[in-house]
This record gives structure tokens, sequence and C-alpha cells, in this order.
């Protein structure tokens, strides 16, 4: 009953106590209702969620401060620069390749880094630059993504998805996050490949490579590269490429994760040791040739002195 | 931005040098020669700071010729870098160095074998068997890693050249437009076409 | 960047019983780029003295010529060859003489010296890039990697190690050594130094 007085009254003594209420509560913009299906992201009526943002004049440069290592080697946010990593359509579907080193300075912190973010089991994103931005936001794109597909009873778009985050990162451009993934899925219109970074680009395209060690990788990669690869040819020039980019850049090596986007979905195809591949090739995988991918151990035994044939006595 | 190439094949030696001559946004030459000939059968491909490099690549070039006048043996290409390579190294402290990235290639007519040695502007030296200048390495080597042929013949080490040349032509920002190849073998040096 | 990780590589010296074991890792850098991985950085001064570099690659070869010169020299003057000691203070005078405006490079040193007794005795020394000189007894490590080396070195190595024992221990250093460090690696070079012959093997390492 009386609940317009409820409601609306200022002064009536359950107004009074709201107010108090008010100025004790935590100032919080995620309430525990939040984290549950009450919470309707997207949904305006419950205010779009927002990121605390540090509680300094600029939050620019603050953060630039801690991150920024070529002013200061001894920040306190360690951003992984080095890096390679590819992905590249083709008849086949999608083929997304990464090296597995995290470098600390050179300090080599880890060979064992899951470059490859599986969002869902039809769309992959790559992590190149801020490990903790790359993996936060596209676990975020996938309850975007799952979310898309209970409201309009169909799976989002390879465009649509990775718009969605694209956007989202826009948000806070200039805030300083570090990130350069391509979102690679197969939908309606076949396989595709988009390129989103922390800058705010958007790209689609048929092949990228991102990282120190890209341009190695580029090297390798559009010299091979036809849209009628078979799959095996595919994974083999997949390899190939984030061999080559481990081989000659110091921040990129340790494995090689390859993943193969159909129709159906990814699948894991395999991790495979840069080493290894240098000495023995990449073992007995289809589209393996057999021979060793490195350099010295491919032209082992030949020479380019061409000294005069001996004229016969 | 400047780009050179350089790799060796069965008994010759190619190296590739963009003819670019550019000054801020302006190209002010497009047919610049940036491969010289040091001795019937050594060439060094030069970039870097405009002025240093023509001045110590004619510096190089009249004391190699110098010695073959006073020792009537031309300086074979291993001695050759290393010259080369002391004469940069001991600019490097001076009050003025010289800023330039040489590829060095020649024929030794005694062993019978090409050789290849990348020097850059602190006087450091590695000998290879290819090499790269400037931004284009960072695309042109993984390429060379996967392609290169010692025993290559003439015409497949030059496939393999165009194949670099277009990967930089495809990927690199401000990527020159056009190259000068010239060979060095047991029959001395000359230029291709392309 | 600092200048001593611009080019990248790492050295690291042993003593054994009666032996010294000295390597390198092969890398040639420019910055992350890797431009050769045939680049030696330690060299024979004589037949029972060998000695190491790491830092910058032009300093290193620029020093290489300079210390052939001066040993040779002593070797002129003196009609024989140059012990370890002597040879570990015209390392660090020859540093020094450039006090201020150093080479770029640390000094590992490796030999052999010949006892009053006729007996051969180990020898290691290393130097910082103005020659100050630091005698240790079980090993000494320079480069980008020599953290990690101090590290792997003071887990494996133990005393008078035989020369195949010593073999395998700074094999294992420096080829788990450089594993971690992004700027050295791409595979190694070791030389085993006892008084009748010197070993030298090549080791297939890591090549990213």
């Amino acid at each position: 009953m009386n609940t317009f007085v409820n409601q609306f009254s200022t002064s009536s003594a359950l107004s009074v106590i709201k107010k108090a209420q008010a100025v004790t509560d935590d100032d919080e913009e995620f309430s525990d209702a939040a984290w549950g299906s009450e919470a309707g992201f997207g949904s305006l009526a419950k205010g779009v969620p927002s990121f605390s943002v540090p509680a300094v004049q600029d939050p620019t440069s603050f953060l630039r401060l801690h991150t920024d290592d070529h002013a200061d080697p001894n920040c306190r946010i360690k951003i992984q620069h080095g890096t390679t990593t590819l992905a590249f359509r083709f008849q086949g579907g999608v083929i997304v390749a990464v090296d597995s080193r995290a470098t600390a300075g050179s300090y080599i912190a880890s060979g064992t880094v899951k470059k490859v973010i599986e969002i869902n089991p039809y769309l992959l994103g790559t992590m190149a630059g801020g490990a903790a931005d790359c993996q936060y936001w596209e676990t975020y794109l996938g309850i975007q993504c799952r979310l898309h597909e209970l409201r309009n009873r169909e799976r989002i778009s390879v465009a649509a998805a990775s718009k969605y985050l694209s956007n989202l990162v826009y948000g806070y451009k200039g805030m300083g996050l570090s990130m350069g993934t391509m979102i690679c899925g197969w939908d309606k219109t076949g396989p595709a490949v988009f390129y989103v970074d922390s800058d705010g680009s958007r790209l689609k395209g048929d092949l990228f490579s991102v990282g120190s060690g890209s341009t190695f990788a580029y090297g390798v990669l559009d010299q091979g590269y036809r849209w009628d690869l078979t799959d095996e040819e595919a994974q083999e020039l997949g390899r190939r490429s984030i061999y080559a980019a481990g081989h000659r850049d110091a921040f990129s090596g340790n494995t090689c994760n390859l993943y193969h986007v159909k129709e159906d979905g990814w699948r894991f195809i395999g991790n495979y040791d840069i080493t290894k591949m240098h000495y023995d090739g990449p073992g007995d995988v289809p589209g393996s040739t057999k021979v060793a991918y490195g350099y010295d151990v491919r032209v082992e035994g030949r020479t380019s002195s061409n000294p005069p044939v001996a004229a016969a006595a | 931005m400047e780009c050179s190439f350089a790799l060796t094949g069965k008994g010759y030696v190619l190296i590739a040098a963009d003819t670019t001559a550019a000054r801020s946004i302006v190209k002010m030459k497009a047919d610049e020669d940036k491969i010289k000939s040091l001795g019937p059968h050594l060439l060094m491909a030069y970039s870097g700071e405009p002025g240093d490099t023509v001045q110590f690549a004619e510096y190089v070039e009249r004391n190699i010729r110098l010695y073959q006048i006073r020792n009537l043996y031309p300086l074979r290409p291993a001695s050759a870098a290393s010259w080369v390579r002391r004469a940069l190294a001991d600019s490097l402290r001076s009050r003025s160095p010289y800023s330039v990235n040489l590829l060095l290639g020649g024929y030794d007519t005694a062993t019978h074998a090409p050789s290849l040695y990348w020097i850059d502007y602190l006087g450091t030296q590695a000998e290879v068997p290819f090499a790269c200048h400037g931004y284009g390495s960072y695309f042109a080597l993984s390429l060379l890693d996967r392609y290169h042929d010692p025993e290559a013949s003439l015409e497949e080490g030059l496939a393999t050249l165009r194949r670099c040349i277009d990967e930089v032509a495809k990927r690199l920002v401000v990527a020159p437009g056009k190259y000068k190849v010239k060979v060095v073998d047991k029959d001395g040096v000359r230029e291709i076409e392309l | 960047m600092s200048i001593m990780e611009y080019n990248g590589g790492s050295v690291i010296a042993m003593v054994g019983k009666g032996c010294v074991a000295i390597g390198s890792d092969l890398r040639l850098g420019n910055q992350a780029l890797t431009v050769a991985t045939n680049f030696e950085k330690v060299f024979p001064v004589t037949d029972r003295i060998y000695l190491g570099m790491s830092g910058l690659a032009t300093d290193v070869a620029t020093l290489r010529e300079q210390f052939r010169f001066r040993v040779n020299m002593y070797q002129i003057k003196e009609e024989r060859d140059i012990e370890p000691e002597a040879f570990a203070h015209l390392v660090s005078s020859t540093l020094y003489e450039r006090r201020f405006g150093p080479y770029f490079i640390e000094p590992v040193i490796g030999g052999l010296w010949k006892t009053q007794g006729g007996e051969y005795k180990p020898y290691i020394a290393a130097a910082d890039l103005i020659g100050c000189l630091n005698f240790a007894k079980d090993f000494v490590v320079a480069g980008t990697a020599s953290e990690k080396l101090f590290g792997v070195a003071e887990g494996l190595w133990e005393p008078d190690l035989e020369p195949e024992d010593l073999f395998e221990t700074i094999s294992q250093t420096l080829m788990n050594g450089v594993d971690r460090d992004a700027y050295s690696g791409w595979g190694a070079i070791i030389h085993i130094v006892t008084p009748d012959k010197v070993v030298t093997r090549t080791l297939k390492g890591r090549m990213d």
C-alpha cells in the first residue's frame, strides 16, 4: 500500500533510511547481481558496466609511467611485446599459428605460453602485446558472442565478433591497452580473419602476422601462400613461417602451436618444438616434406666453390 | 629507405642495391649506383649516411687499388674485408666516424670460392652465405633461410633475388622502386638486368 | 638497450683437474635480429691459453687483433710463450688504457700455466670492460646470459673434474644458461685445454 509515498516522498521515514544507505554504501559500479544473469550485459536498464579507473589526475600518463619499458626498464608492469602470431585463410579454412615465448627484457620468462585464445568452439583469437589485456578482453568477447547467440538464435559472424572487440578497445584508446589480435573463424561468408588492435584498427584480410617476429614470418608466408593450398600444405606453411620467425627473432621461439579452423569449428593440430623442426623437421605429420627446416641442416655438404674441372691428362 | 641484398651461389656472388637517392620526403634521384667495383673480383654495396657512403667507398676503392699496384696481385676477398672492417673500426672512435653499412662480395681466384661479408657501421664483420642491410632485411632474411641454395646456378640465384625484392616491395611501407644488380664470378664483375 | 647487449653473446670458462674448459655461444645479432650463427667469441692466444670476449662484436674483432699483436711482441722480446697470469694482466692494462672511452667487451681467459716442477695447472680469470680482474678458482662467466650462467654453474660445478666430465658440465651450463636468454644461443663452441692437446667441439643448441 502507500507505494507512491514510499517511492516519491523525500521526507518519510523510508526515504531517510534510503538516503542514509546511499551515503554509506560502497560506491560500487558492479553490484553482486552483476555477475549473474540478472546483470543483463548491454542492457541499458541496469546501466552500462564500466571499468574502475585509477583515482589519479591523468590515467593515461599514469599507466604509461608504469608500463613503458623504453623509458624505464624497471617499470612494474611488463608488456610482452616479443612474439610472432599469424593467421591466414584459404580454401580449406583458417590456419592460426603462434610461437610460445614470453620475454621480460632479455630474460626468457616462459617457453610455454598459450597465445591462442579459444573464444568459443568456432572462434579463435591470437595474443600479441599485453597478455592480460588479450586474455581478459577475448574472454569477455566470448561472453558477448554467447549472448548474441541467445538473443538472435544464430551464431555470431566473425565480422560482428571482431567489431564488438574493436569498439570495446576503442573506448579505452589512449589509456594504455596493448593488444594486436586476429579474430579467426568460419561463418556464413566462409573463412574469415580480422586484425584488431588497441589503436582501434580493424582490418579484414586474407593473411596477417603480428608481433616482433612478424616481418620474418611474412617473408616465408607471402612467398608460399595461395588460396588453393591443400589442408596439409597450409599447415606446413604455418609451421614453417613460425619457425622462420623463431629462428631469426630473438624474442620469438620455443614452440609453435598450430590450429586449423574449419566449417564445424577449430581443431588443435599440434605443438611443435622450433629447435626440433630446425634439426629434424616437424616429424611424421601430414603435409611435412620430412626435411629439416634449418638452413645449415638443409644445405649441409653443399658448397659454393666451383674449382675448375681438372682436364684429363 | 635503403635496401641491399646479397647472396652466394655456385661460383658467384650476386649483389643488389636499391637505386633511390632520397632527402627527407623527396626522391632526388632514381638511378643512383650504390655498388662499387673494388677490384677485378670484388664488389661492395654501401648504404648509410649521405656523404659518408661515397667518401668511404672511394677511400676503400683507392686503397685496394694501391695494394694491387704495389704488390702486382689483387687483395683476396677475406683480406679486403678485414682491411675494410679495420678502417671502419678505427673511424668509430675518431672525431667523426663514418656511418656506412656494407656488403662485400668477392670471388677468390686461388681457392675458386665466392665469399660474402656483412659489415656494419660499427665495424662488425660476419662471413655469411646471404645478407641484407636496411629494413628489407626484416623480410628477406627468413625468405633466404627458406629458399637459398649455395649450389644454385646464376638463374636460380636471380629467381631467389627476385623473390626478396618482391617481398620487400609488397610489405615495406617505403619500398624502393628499382634495384641495380651486379654479379662477381671467375670472369670478373658485370651488371645484370633483372 | 645497453651497448653490451647490442650484439648479444655469452662466454664461460671452468677449471677442471689439470685442464680448463672455455666456451661461447655462436650468435651475432643486431638487437633482436639474428645476423649470423657462426660468430665464435673464443680465440687461441697460445697453445695453452684461450681468450673469450663477449660484448660489442666490433671490439671483439679489434681486440682479438690487438692482443695477437701484443702477445707476438711479448714472444719476440721474451723469447718464450706468455703465461696465463701475465696475459691476464696484459688484457687488464690494455682495457684500462681506454679508461675514459672503453672497449665494450668483457673478457674471459682460460689457460694452463707451468709450475716450477714442470706440471701444468689450470688458470682462469675474467675482467670487466675497464680491466678489473677477477681470479676465480672455479668458473667465470660474461655476457648477456651471465646471471643465468652463474646460476647453473653454481649448481653443476664441482672441483677436480676430468676433461670429459668437465666438457659435460660446461656444455650443460652453457646450453641451459643461454636457453633462458633471448640474446644468446643459436649453437655453442667449447674448447677443452689439456697439457698435450686442445679438443674443440661444436654443440647443437636451440636455434631460436
